[in-house]
């Protein structure tokens, strides 16, 4: 393979100058004078039986273009996606709109179509709409509650989905363990609040008469798919368009109703038509992350060795499924981390409340399984008297364990195999980073500031989804476009690609152009998650730069007569053995081709599927270190250490701001972020006043690190670095905040958020003030 | 709907129009000032993504009404180059390219609002100290960069 310069270095963005100069072309960007906009008329109640959708007063009005409600839907339509489903789940698929019973405060009941946002919102506000309210399930603990009111009578249960795994023989290293530690973790329902709200339009395509959808999405190939599944449209008759994402995390993940509304509407009135979310919608009724209760059992051995664990996870998946609902709970697989930990047991079920509807965000549940099991290892330390690295060091899976097969299976994905690692230098490199051996003394003389260190450990799944593909097509000048289906979300991805695509031909980076994001120009391909892009996308495009080789040499070998041997590729050219006066580049191939009458760009033409098994396994070591204010109960992050392996790194610039950035989520779900519901199941918090998210004074200084131990599963050597940020931070901090409080506080378990309120009333009930 | 007619200046231009008294001024100028780089992430004032200079003073413009504007002058992203005092090279600004170089902006979505902020911040107060720099940014959210890259961005540029 050609490592040649581009590939590893810190190049710019590409994707910045528009972005920059305000050029950048969102979603909102796209809507034009005459289009129509869509307001969706959402349930007011968490769970009620609907008696009547009347739209008298706005049927006559001459400002109503439309309106859509159930009983209007075409015959037979089906309900949104859900791609986890394990064999026994049961059909909770959320409706495009509500059908007889609303299940969340939000769910999208009817829609209204006017001249423009100001006026569908007037009209949308005067459909009046008749509930009989139905007691609301709340929490899974009252979910699974045998006379628990039921979301889905049909069912007779609120549990939708299981999963069990189990490896070795968990009840016998129970019954000869040391030491048994039993926690329970609570996770709170958190917002992935991309800054761009969700949207879609749709149009038709002039010159063709095509339906075009532009999705503020992470999956516009598979939004295609679905449209076509829902609407009864050819999928050939439709075309998808990402255009800028204004931020992902998983919330673009997903195959939401207002997608499809938009095309029903513009079928049904013809008029281009656009929805717009604000921000309280995107509180509303775009998927949230985290919930769930993770009840942890440990068993240790008198010398720090953890030989057991068993997990029994409820995720309260909220009203429905949303494409990926069940795998952040069904994620509990992978709790063990980094540890050896032969046996294991653990069961994750997915329960349905009446609230918005769970998905994927950022971390997909290794946040949670990483903050349980690095809680478990600080409690077992501390139980022991051990040092908190020690016991780290004593269960670490050491570096030449690989490929190891963990025994359990990952929901989507298949077995668990790490790939690669060095587990031990992770630990060493992050305690050197943060001083590890220097803090008791740095926090002595903190004076009356209350320091706190916490570790954390993260192995994280990357590079799921299916396999990859990606096509090359060559422009007269010689210059590449690279067909990719990794839709760019803020990641980079257009930069990170052409860096990998130049490095493995020996091309300057400006000789590649990325096209994504459009069905009719990238490939058939998943879409943008689970830290596939720069793995899978970049591995595909080096197999379509192989096709390109290939191409061009046979081309070189007819033009010159010459055995295909004879003709070798080096540094973006072709040189000949012999008869081929010097190197020839792409564009001079074109030339000649043409003086023979033959049409190389279509020769050149490629495209292929990087099929190999590329789940691979990123690992990262935290450390952070927090400043507990007691009088006031405020909790800072001071310094931030993270040794990271992602394998062989593209672009270091990025792959530092993809952790840097998921750290700071993973700091936002500790200190600040809660979606919080009253007793009837409204949710409390509806915007940015409420919901609170880390601003730049919160954020720590960062120490970042690399080990680049290469995946031996793809070409590249390359792991997913999407991700490992976010999913290690809530660790490092909780622990953190534990060290801080100290051993006599009753730590609250979990990731809080460890607001003020919550920590002060932590440091009075081990005053023994217990609250009211 | 009640009308009123308006006069703004919108980026130098003088620009009239007939608006609808409830229409936002972030809607007006996306919708009718041809603003496409002015974008609303939360409609409340708390994010500052929609941030413009309105007569010399930094404003969300999802906060206002465009009647409010009437009779002003507006500075949005197209008038960095003014509000930093400098010729772009390259197409971007100084502070511009410290962004790219720094890695500052990832889906690009808050960076707008916060260029003009900040240029307008920086011309009051051209060599701020960190804890200036951190006061200043917490009227603006960014969910992708971790906020480092852009506290390193200012210090670079400033004075």
């Amino acid at each position: 393979m050609n490592t040649a310069a581009p590939f590893g270095e810190r190049a710019r963005r590409r994707e910045d100058g528009p972005l920059l100069t305000g050029k950048g072309v969102f979603l909102a960007d796209l809507i034009r004078p005459g289009m129509a906009a869509l307001r969706v008329v959402r349930s007011t109640r968490a769970h009620a039986r609907i008696t009547h959708i009347d739209f008298s007063a706005v049927a006559n009005d001459p400002h109503c273009l439309g309106v859509l409600s159930a009983a209007t839907l075409p015959e037979g339509m089906g309900r949104l996606p859900a791609i986890d489903l394990v064999e026994g789940s049961l059909p909770a698929h959320h409706d495009i709109l509500a059908r007889e019973v609303v299940r969340y405060v939000g769910e999208p009941v009817a829609a209204v179509i006017a001249a423009d946002a100001y006026l569908a919102e007037d009209l949308a506000a005067r459909v009046a709409v008749g509930y009989d309210s139905l007691p609301p399930v709340l929490n899974v603990g009252e979910g699974i509650r045998a006379d628990a009111p039921l979301l889905y009578p049909q069912f007779a249960s609120n549990v939708v989905h299981q999963t069990i795994q189990r490896v070795g023989d968990p009840e016998a290293a129970f019954a000869r363990a040391d030491l048994l530690i039993e926690e329970t973790f609570h996770f709170q329902r958190v917002c992935a609040s991309a800054m761009e709200p969700r949207g879609a339009l749709a149009t038709l395509e002039p010159g063709t008469g095509r339906s075009l959808v532009y999705s503020s999405t992470q999956i516009p190939q598979i939004l295609r798919r679905e449209l076509a599944r829902l609407t009864g449209i050819p999928v050939e008759r439709l075309r998808v368009i990402a255009p800028q994402v204004g931020g992902g995390f998983g919330v673009k993940e997903a195959v939401y109703a207002e997608e499809v509304l938009v095309l029903l509407a513009l079928q049904r009135f013809g008029r281009p038509t656009y929805w717009l979310e604000d921000r309280q919608e995107s509180f509303l009724a775009s998927s949230q992350g985290r919930e769930e209760t993770l009840r942890v059992r440990a068993a240790v051995t008198a010398a720090g060795e953890v030989t057991a664990v068993d997990a029994d996870c409820l995720a309260d998946i909220g009203a429905a499924y949303l494409f990926l609902s069940n795998t952040p709970g069904a994620a509990v697989a992978s709790l063990r981390g980094p540890y050896r930990i032969a046996n294991f047991s653990s069961r994750a079920r997915s329960v349905v409340t009446n609230k918005t509807p769970l998905n994927v965000y950022r971390g997909a549940g290794c946040p949670q399984t990483t903050l349980a099991m690095e809680r478990m290892m600080d409690l077992a330390a501390q139980a022991l008297g051990l040092d908190r690295a020690e016991i780290r060091r004593r269960n670490l899976i050491g570096p030449d364990a690989f490929p190891l097969d963990r025994g359990v299976s990952y929901p989507g994905c298949g077995r668990v195999i790490f790939d690669s690692g060095n587990f031990p230098a992770l630990l060493e490199s992050t305690l050197e980073a943060i001083d590890y051996h220097g803090f008791p003394a740095r926090r002595a003389a903190a004076g009356e500031r209350t320091l706190g260190l916490g570790l954390s450990f993260v192995v994280e799944m990357s590079g799921g989804g299916g396999a990859e593909p990606a096509g090359i097509r060559v422009l007269p000048e010689g210059r590449l476009q690279l067909l990719s289906g990794i839709t760019p979300i803020g990641q980079g991805s257009a930069t990170t690609l052409a860096q990998i695509l130049a490095g493995h031909l020996g091309l300057p980076l400006t000789a590649i152009e990325v096209l994504t994001a459009d069905t009719d120009q990238s490939p058939d391909a998943p879409g943008t998650f689970a830290s596939r892009g720069a793995t899978l996308g970049g591995n595909a495009a080096c197999l379509a730069g192989d096709l390109l080789i290939r191409e061009a040499r046979q081309l070189a070998a007819t033009l010159y007569e010459l055995p295909l041997e004879d003709i070798r590729w080096q540094n973006g050219e072709l040189i000949g053995r012999a008869g081929v006066p010097e190197p020839l580049s792409l564009a001079g191939l074109i030339t000649k081709a043409q003086e023979h009458g033959i049409d190389a760009l279509r020769r050149l033409q490629v495209s292929g599927r990087y099929e190999r098994d590329a789940v691979s396994w990123t690992s990262a070591c935290h450390a952070a270190i927090v400043d507990l204010e007691r009088d006031t109960g405020i909790i800072r992050v001071l310094d931030y250490a993270v040794t990271h392996d992602c394998g062989r790194i593209a672009n270091p610039l990025l792959v530092d701001g993809q952790i840097m950035g998921g750290v700071l989520q993973g700091l936002g779900q500790c200190l600040f972020e809660a979606q919080r519901f009253d007793e009837r199941g409204v949710p409390l918090t509806q915007g940015f006043m409420d919901y609170v998210l880390p601003t730049a004074a919160t954020a720590p200084r960062f120490i970042l690190r690399h080990i680049e131990t290469p995946s031996p599963l793809n070409p590249l050597g390359m792991k997913g670095a999407g991700e490992a940020g976010c999913s290690g931070a809530v660790g490092a901090i909780a622990n953190a905040i534990a060290d801080a409080l100290g051993p006599q506080v009753p730590f609250l378990n979990g990731s809080g958020p460890f607001t003020p309120e919550c920590v002060l009333a932590m440091l009075r009930r081990r005053g023994g003030h217990h609250e009211a | 709907m009640q009308c009123l007619d308006i006069r703004v200046i919108v980026d130098g231009k003088a620009l009239t129009a007939t608006v609808p008294v409830r229409l936002l001024l972030s809607d007006f100028l996306r919708e009718q000032a041809g603003c496409g780089g002015l974008h609303v992430a939360c409609g409340h004032g708390v994010c500052g993504a929609c941030t413009v200079v309105l007569d010399d003073v930094p404003v969300r413009a999802c906060l206002l009404l465009a009647v409010q504007a009437d009779g002003a002058a507006v500075q949005t992203i197209a008038s960095l180059p003014q509000l930093e005092g400098c010729e772009p090279e390259r197409g971007l600004t100084p502070l511009q390219q410290s962004f790219r170089r720094y890695h500052a902006l990832q889906c690009g979505y808050c960076t707008p609002g916060l260029l003009v902020a900040t240029a307008k911040f920086l011309a009051g107060c051209p060599s701020p100290d960190r804890a200036r720099i951190l006061e200043h940014l917490n009227g603006h959210l960014c969910r992708c960069s971790g906020y480092a890259n852009i506290i390193a961005a200012i210090e670079a540029v400033r004075a």
